[in-house]
């Protein structure tokens, strides 16, 4: 860093993750609950624990994506015969028809984006905890990029849950949801508050204490 | 490490920690953080009276949106359509609880709820009406950040519509129209809400 930069940290102040305002530290425990002064609310300096609760909802998410890729996500009726297909082989069913943009929103949505986030947050709470090739700057936006990704995973819960609600013409066709939808939910949700879980100024902290 | 540091008087970066000078900010201008690039401040250009109106577009079209079928199916001259609060119904009927009940939250009550929170704020700001516990709602009201999924939502409903338009006869109902409207007027009132100064006036009126 060239320009020395001060930290709120070392300056004895914590900022409230609410509101934003600036909370002085009493008597300099920086890991004492704070109430905001503007918020009320309770706050912490640094999550505590971040890269523990980090890792521990990754690995429950990576766990819970093994089942949802391999259950059928969607059986769909028709004439009473069921056709059960899981995300992949829905996917699949995309490329036979030529429809390969949607093919490839699915793609991205269902399988590219959680394991790329898991991934990637396995990779950032090594580098925090280790500080090997630590680079705070592309850390930093590599996790915004998969903080603002977390949400679209949840596109094919929607469709199909839209699917069933919508095919619903009794015997000729109708579509139901498979095993595979709830533990897909579990995956989104669980790498939801795993990236909720890392605080990103860690890697600006341990950056600094190299230095 | 003084003790009487002014802390009205400085921010920090929510991103990377690094602290400033706080800024006299107009309105349109914003800072960004010099080492991890981040906004760090921003103050929007009619912040209260955009929010209200959008807020209040996005009231209007909330019931619409929910109730009306967004689309509907003919096949072998048979014709089914549903609308949003039918997909959280045939979830439940299914027996799929999980499901329907996080469906249910983000598709439905967390975007409800952080439009009624965004047109309670801008509402009492715009005809002063500020009440201290205004403080207590607005850090409520940011723990549903993260969890509004309308955008993910119409998403699936293009998704949908590709795989229907495939084997069946689809046709696009009102409700489509009310929530592509609801849709960007919820997103345009969180996103023409100004948090920072919403705090500062709220700070100002009642802290200390």
């Amino acid at each position: 860093m060239s320009l020395s930069i001060n930290t709120a940290k070392e300056s004895n102040l914590a900022l409230c993750p609410k509101c934003h305002k600036l909370n002085q530290l009493r008597d300099g425990d920086s890991h004492q609950k704070i109430q905001c002064v503007r918020c009320h609310g309770f706050f912490y300096q640094r999550k505590p624990h971040s890269l523990q609760y980090t890792l521990a909802w990754n690995i429950a998410a990576l766990i819970a994506f093994i089942p949802a890729n391999l259950y059928p996500i969607m059986i769909i009726y028709s004439l009473g015969i069921g056709d059960p297909s899981t995300i992949l082989s829905g996917i699949g069913q995309f490329v036979d028809h030529g429809l390969y943009p949607i093919a490839a929103i699915i793609f991205t949505a269902s399988i590219i984006v959680p394991l790329l986030k898991i991934a990637g947050l396995f990779l950032l709470v090594y580098r925090v905890h280790t500080g090997v090739r630590l680079r705070p700057d592309k850390h930093s936006k590599f996790y915004h990029i998969l903080e603002f990704l977390g949400p679209w995973s949840m596109l094919d819960v929607f469709v199909v849950a839209l699917l069933v609600a919508v095919v619903e013409l009794g015997f000729i066709t109708s579509v139901a949801a498979g095993p595979a939808i709830n533990y897909f939910t579990l995956t989104v949700i669980f790498t939801m508050i795993a990236a909720n879980s890392f605080d990103p100024r860690l890697l600006w902290d341990k950056k600094q204490s190299n230095e | 490490m003084s003790a009487n540091i002014d802390t009205k008087q400085l921010i920090a970066c929510q991103q990377c920690d690094a602290l400033y000078d706080k800024p006299e900010l107009k309105q349109g201008q914003s800072v960004k953080c010099i080492r991890c690039g981040s906004t760090i401040a921003e103050r929007k250009v009619d912040s209260i009276e955009r929010s209200f109106n959008w807020s209040l577009a996005g009231l209007f079209f909330l019931v619409p949106a929910i109730l009306l079928p967004i689309m509907g199916v003919t096949l072998a001259g048979q014709y089914h359509h549903a609308s949003l609060l039918d997909c959280i119904l045939v979830l439940i009927d299914r027996g799929f609880f999980m499901i329907a009940i996080l469906v249910f939250l983000f598709a439905i009550a967390v975007p409800i709820v952080r439009l009624f929170g965004a047109f309670y704020i801008t509402y009492s700001f715009k005809f002063n009406k500020l009440k201290p516990s205004l403080l207590h709602f607005l850090r409520a009201f940011h723990h549903l950040d993260n969890w509004a999924m309308l955008n993910v939502f119409m998403l699936g409903i293009v998704v949908s519509m590709y795989k229907l338009l495939d084997d069946t006869d689809l046709s696009v109902n009102m409700g489509l129209f009310a929530f592509i409207l609801w849709l960007i007027s919820s997103t345009m009132a969180s996103a023409a809400l100004d948090q920072d100064y919403i705090w500062q006036r709220l700070e100002d009126e009642f802290v200390d």
